[in-house]
């Protein structure tokens, strides 16, 4: 089996920064290099990732959506039956999964903004379960990579 | 380059033998590309002379698509006052000169502006001193009046109660064009800021739009001595500026300190100690919320510029990359959803 992408990219950061970095005269060419250093690390994390990420939370926003349907009935913003009727992505490439959940956030800004117009306890609890979501999206973006 | 420059400013030195030396790019500056070079000649009555300069040149694409006029009759306005900023030299608009519009200014010397140094010895002692500084100038920026001034020009002048709104919906719009996901942390909290809107600024300021540490230039005696990157300045709410020194994304020491050298208790004494004003905490929360919508803005836009091929500049997709997601833990954060 070959190195992993991931393994290989870290072992071009790793490189670029021990033997590349130090032979560089300019101060641009060097944050140049630290740069690209830096980005082969956070990308070598993403690639392994991204698709679990995409299909995960593209299950939860397709759930919040539909109990948004359910909730706001004929109100319901026309986004959001809309993206639940699209076909979900044809494979499991990450542009395919992209498109997919680029859709369902779309509609769930639509779903959100009209849960907080909405009274009442139910649509509390949708709205409280939606910045959940929002929080844990950002968790599962996280790159511990990151400067 | 060096040739192209020798020669454009042969004229405007009054001098047939200019001479650049010492062209180097300098790291940083995501929206416009930032040069420093050495320029020596001999003037009308023979005397050698020399300069440091610094040149700011248009890239393809940036972070920002800003006017790079507004950008220069702010510097201009404020030279020679309490604000300390570089000399500007010329404007030029013509892309044929450079391979893309420019304009040079003097190279104030035997500074610092690293983001990385300041929280480090021997800086680390006279922080205190220089967030003083900061907050004083952010003061006198706030207070400096601008009416008469080249900026009346270049800029667009709200009302007192239209300044929120006129940022709000110019940087909802770059949001809205730019970004290439959804972002649905960040219009959610636009939604916040549209039902909850600030009371009427105290007066219209200058606002430099990008003030924190890692925009000004500073040395071991605590001193500031330019204040740079303009590119953002226009007439609004003085809280926008001392917001926007409080945002996350300039936490360089991570320790949860503006700029990783002041608590932001102490800033706030200082702006308003210094200024006259008063940073209510309501409308001051405010701001920083706006901050983070602003902030994002600005890296969807690089984001966009690089994935659509219109540059290669590397610190684009390394913004994307490690600043987006980070950007809407920041607002989260400001917002009481995330510890």
């Amino acid at each position: 089996m070959n190195p992993s992408p991931p393994r290989v990219l870290q072992g071009v950061a790793a490189n670029l920064l021990s033997e590349v970095l130090p032979r560089i005269p300019t101060p641009f060419g060097q944050q140049l290099v630290g740069i690209a250093a830096m980005l082969d690390m956070m990308v070598a994390e993403e690639f392994d990732r991204a698709a679990d990420r995409l299909v995960t939370e593209n299950r939860i926003v397709r759930e919040l959506l539909a109990a948004g349907r359910d909730l706001l009935g004929e109100s319901v913003p026309p986004s959001v039956p809309q993206a639940l009727a699209a076909p979900a992505a044809a494979s499991f490439r990450v542009s395919d999964l992209q498109r997919e959940n680029d859709l369902l956030r779309a509609a769930l800004i639509d779903l959100h903004a009209a849960v907080e117009r909405t009274p009442g306890d139910a649509a509390r609890d949708l709205d409280e379960r939606i910045w959940a979501e929002l929080v844990e999206s950002t968790r599962r973006r996280h790159l511990s990579a990151r400067p | 380059m060096e040739e192209a420059l020798a020669r454009y400013l042969a004229p405007r030195l009054e001098a047939a033998d200019v001479r650049v030396t010492n062209l180097l790019r300098i790291p940083g500056g995501a929206s416009r590309e930032t040069w420093m070079f050495d320029a020596e000649w001999t003037d009308p009555v023979g005397g050698r002379q020399s300069a440091p300069f610094v040149l700011r040149k248009d890239p393809p694409a940036s972070l920002l698509e800003t006017d790079r006029e507004a950008e220069y009759a702010f510097y201009s306005a404020f030279w020679g006052t309490d604000v300390p900023v570089p000399r500007m030299r010329w404007l030029e608009n013509d892309p044929s000169v450079l391979g893309g519009p420019f304009f040079i200014m003097d190279r104030i010397l035997g500074c610092e502006s690293a983001t990385a140094r300041i929280i480090a010895p021997p800086y680390t002692a006279v922080q205190p001193k220089i967030a003083e500084n900061m907050y004083r100038i952010l003061a006198a920026i706030a207070t400096f009046d601008w009416r008469g001034t080249g900026i009346e020009r270049v800029t667009h002048v709200p009302t007192p109660e239209t300044a929120w709104q006129h940022e709000l919906d110019h940087w909802e719009r770059i949001l809205d064009t730019e970004a290439m996901e959804p972002q649905p942390i960040m219009k959610a909290a636009i939604r916040w800021l549209r039902a909850n809107p600030p009371p009427p600024a105290q007066r219209i300021s200058v606002v430099h739009g990008d003030y924190r540490v890692g925009n000004f230039l500073y040395r071991e005696d605590g001193g500031i001595y330019g204040i740079v990157d303009w590119e953002m300045a226009h007439l609004g709410d003085p809280l926008e500026d001392l917001a926007w020194s409080f945002n996350q994304s300039w936490h360089w020491a991570k320790d949860g300190r503006p700029g990783g050298i002041v608590d932001r208790e102490t800033a706030i004494a200082h702006w308003e100690r210094y200024s006259g004003l008063r940073a209510d905490p309501a409308a001051l929360y405010w701001w920083e919320v706006f901050s983070h919508v602003k902030c994002q803005g600005i890296w969807v836009t690089g984001a966009r510029s690089f994935a659509e091929g219109r540059t290669n500049e590397l610190i684009l997709p390394l913004v994307a990359y490690s600043l987006i997601n980070a950007q809407d833990q920041y607002l989260l954060r400001t917002m009481g959803r995330l510890p």
